[in-house]
């Protein structure tokens, strides 16, 4: 299913986080700022995250989403568009 | 005296303003290349200065040296096996925290260093100050200022090349990881060294925190090189990493990525200091309208559509005054060499061949300055953001849109701008499906169809044609992404850089490179491919095997006008028929009508005769040849595709269902021989191969369904 493009429809992600719960990126709203906790993608993407700046501890920005689309977030001054199924892997707190 | 001869490499994290300090150093003295056996782009440049001939190297852009992308293996592997002697990395300084990791792994690797602090202009204007004197000694590195938009350091920058290449590197940074790293760093370092495990030209603590960090490159390198004494090492090391993860609960990549921004937050927080604060403010509300949820998609149809209509439109008359002079240059030609073989060489196959080509050079121009000028700005990667979605239901990345739309124009440019796709399958696969998407020249061939077989709906039948072939684009897509190109695609993440003015410099340079490899094709592979051409339409010659006695009839008519039995209307209008009728032997006679005629078995389940299949040969050296080639062999002298007796004369061999089924082919099989050319030079001939397979598979068994299908209802 994942290949054909399918995986995200009908699924909505965007519910409202209660404080200090810790979940994936690809439920962030935009206009917010979140801390990463953990990257989980294997070795070879963890290390191509932390080189654009996603490592745990960093704060960043999510200035737009739509939905099923790639989110675009700020994270030391650079923006990126970042694809869902990246996003997933990707484990955020609100701050 | 001979000058002394040194090569540098130029590094730096994508749009940090490493092309821009690229074409001031260097100018137009470059060469692009590729990489040996990737088509991962090589830039090259010479720069003279002061006895020094400096060669200079644009290596990829790079956000690190870990070995995720290919870009980054070349990179890395340039620097280690190619030795350069000096390392320039440029640096966005209005970006330290971010750039400085590249750097970072830089030092780490021992490279001969120079830092380039670009875009210094910007740091000031936001209010930071940055000690670089301090930032100098904290990484025993030189540092030179640039502001490349404008011109300048590059001086400055030579004179440090030169200095570090005079000079002996006596110390060196060492990024420390942390204790825990550190001892199994060691302890994978004494390893190495009980095992005598060869590290070839890296230092054996460079290779062990490679080995922590997972670089399957390095792994697969040293295994291979080591054999069995390896498995004492890998026991090691993942004894190591198991060690690090329990204890500081992250894997070692991601702890030793830390360590490096620990490292750069370190230095900065002495040398950087920020009086205001950091903005974005412009490129944010710019985004917040071009990346808008609803407007997004909008506004990116607006303005390629603006960029079809300056490519296209635009482009036309530039690209009629070319026609014209080719046209000219025939006549002159016609008129200069006397009748026979070598004119027809000269006017039929080179002229109309190599000129046909040339003649989208101006279109070729325009697309690349638009592209340049969408990537420049930085409003490419947005486009890529906004169609992402759309794109990615069938299986494409966002930017293939943009080849896609301009296949719709032309496929050969199509294939060039599928550059802009970093990731190899979503290339492969987009320049696959790009012959679907119908170009300009197949166009005529729709309206004489068309025109002859359903007259009253002819435009909705064209665009009957056009939407098989996004439909056919869509399904074949989806088929190759499953099969041939199946697999992980990158995962999508991509920098959206901030807005900037495109530099003029940049952007002309750009569109010379692509428009004057075009043209240098069009010499060569295609003018060999025309003379071929040519020569497979016109030999073996008929000589004196007309079945008719052509030449008494001629002399008949001549006879009648010189007696005055005929006006000089009519008797042009009957020569005109008579050499048609001529034109028309003599292509049968020829090698392409022979190959039509062994070919038409195959071709007849599909409705087609031998002239159809004649006309589809033709169509290789282009597809609105085929119209012209159609008339030479129906023996009518006017050939357009408005050509009132050619519709007739097809109406009256064909039915309606055949000729809807040659227009589905001439849809669906492999674009033109210069597409081809250029196919081959973006993908490699196994690509080229492939791609003209399987659309002459596809367009038979579309056209044989539709013609045994149609054929029970009709």
């Amino acid at each position: 299913m994942r290949r054909w493009g399918l995986q995200y429809r009908g699924r909505d992600t965007r519910r409202l986080h209660q404080i200090g719960e810790i979940f994936s990126m690809a439920a962030a709203v935009p206009g917010k700022k979140y801390k990463i906790i953990k990257i989980d993608g294997g070795c070879r993407l963890n290390s191509r995250l932390c080189a654009m700046g996603f490592i745990p501890g960093e704060v960043f920005y999510v200035s737009g989403a739509s939905r099923g689309g790639p989110l675009c977030v700020l994270v030391k001054g650079t923006k990126f568009a970042i694809g869902r199924g990246m996003a997933e892997r990707i484990q955020i707190r609100e701050v | 005296m001979t000058d002394k001869e040194i090569t540098i490499a130029l590094s730096g994290n994508p749009n940090s303003g490493k092309t821009t300090i690229f074409n001031n150093l260097t100018g137009l003295k470059q060469h692009v290349g590729n990489y040996p056996g990737v088509t991962v782009e090589k830039k090259t440049g010479i720069v003279d200065y002061k006895g020094y001939r400096i060669n200079i190297v644009d290596l990829p852009g790079i956000y690190s040296l870990t070995a995720y992308s290919l870009e980054e293996i070349i990179a890395r592997n340039f620097i280690v096996n190619e030795k350069p002697d000096v390392v320039v990395d440029v640096v966005d300084s209005s970006n330290l925290e971010r750039n400085l990791y590249l750097a970072t792994q830089l030092m780490e690797l021992n490279a001969p260093l120079i830092l380039a602090f670009n875009m210094t202009d910007v740091v000031k204007k936001s209010g930071k100050e940055i000690d670089i004197g301090l930032l100098s000694e904290l990484f025993y590195v030189p540092i030179v200022e640039m502001v490349g938009s404008r011109g300048l350091g590059s001086n400055e920058l030579l004179e440090a090349v030169i200095r570090v290449v005079n000079s002996k590197k006596e110390k060196k940074v060492e990024v420390k990881y942390g204790e825990e790293v550190e001892n199994e760093i060691s302890r994978i370092i004494s390893v190495l060294k009980k095992q005598k495990v060869p590290t070839f030209n890296f230092d054996a603590r460079w290779i062990a925190v490679k080995l922590l960090e997972q670089d399957r490159e390095i792994i697969d390198t040293i295994k291979k090189a080591s054999g069995p004494k390896y498995s004492k090492v890998e026991e090691t090391v993942s004894s190591s990493i198991n060690h690090i993860t329990s204890i500081l609960r992250d894997t070692p990549e991601v702890i030793i990525a830390d360590a490096r921004y620990g490292f750069i937050k370190g230095a900065l927080l002495e040398a950087l200091k920020e009086t205001g604060s950091v903005k974005l403010d412009r490129s944010e509300k710019i985004d917040r309208i071009l990346t808008h949820r609803i407007l997004g998609i909008p506004i990116f149809a607006l303005i390629i559509w603006l960029m079809f209509q300056f490519v296209f439109t635009l482009g036309k008359y530039p690209a009629n005054w070319l026609a014209l002079g080719f046209e000219k240059l025939s006549v002159l030609v016609t008129n200069i060499v006397p009748q026979g073989l070598i004119r027809s060489l000269l006017v039929d196959g080179i002229i109309g061949g190599v000129g046909g080509v040339i003649t989208f050079t101006p279109n070729i121009i325009l697309l690349f300055f638009a592209i340049a000028v969408l990537e420049d700005s930085g409003y490419m990667a947005r486009a890529a953001f906004v169609m992402d979605r759309v794109m990615h239901k069938i299986g494409l990345h966002g930017k293939s849109f943009i080849p896609l739309g301009i296949g719709f124009g032309c496929t050969v440019p199509a294939y060039m701008g599928s550059r802009i796709l970093e990731n190899k399958k979503d290339r492969l696969v987009t320049m696959h499906i790009n012959t679907f998407m119908s170009c300009g020249a197949r166009l005529p061939v729709y309206i004489l169809f068309a025109g002859a077989f359903f007259p009253a709906i002819a435009g909705n039948v064209i665009f009957s044609i056009y939407l098989i072939g996004i439909i056919m684009a869509v399904i074949m897509a989806k088929v190759l992404r499953a099969t041939r190109f199946r697999g992980e695609s990158d995962p999508f993440v991509m920098e959206l850089p901030a807005y900037r003015m495109p530099t003029l410099k940049g952007i002309l340079i750009h569109t010379w490179e692509r428009a004057w490899m075009y043209v240098k094709k069009a010499g060569t592979i295609i003018l060999a491919i025309s003379i071929l051409m040519w020569i497979l339409f016109t030999f073996p010659m008929i000589g004196g095997n007309y079945s008719q006695d052509y030449a008494g009839q001629i002399e008949e008519i001549e006879q009648s006008f010189k007696s005055g039995k005929i006006t000089s209307q009519e008797y042009d209008g009957e020569i005109a028929t008579v050499e048609a009728e001529m034109a028309g032997e003599r292509l049968a006679y020829s090698t392409a009508g022979r190959i039509g005629r062994f070919l038409e078995p195959v071709f007849r389940p599909l409705g087609f005769d031998w002239k159809m299949v004649v006309a589809t040969i033709s169509g290789i050296a282009a597809k609105e040849v085929i119209v012209s080639t159609i008339g030479t062999l129906y023996s009518i002298q006017e050939t357009g595709e408005q050509s009132d007796s050619l519709k007739t004369a097809l109406y009256k061999h064909y039915t309606p269902l055949v000729g809807y089924n040659f227009m589905l082919f001439t849809l669906l099989y492999f674009p033109c021989m210069a597409a081809m050319v250029m196919f081959r030079k973006e993908a490699g001939t196994k690509e080229m191969l492939f791609q003209i397979g399987y659309t002459l598979l596809l367009a038979w068994t579309m056209s044989f369904l539709v013609f045994q299908i149609g054929r029970i209802f009709i």
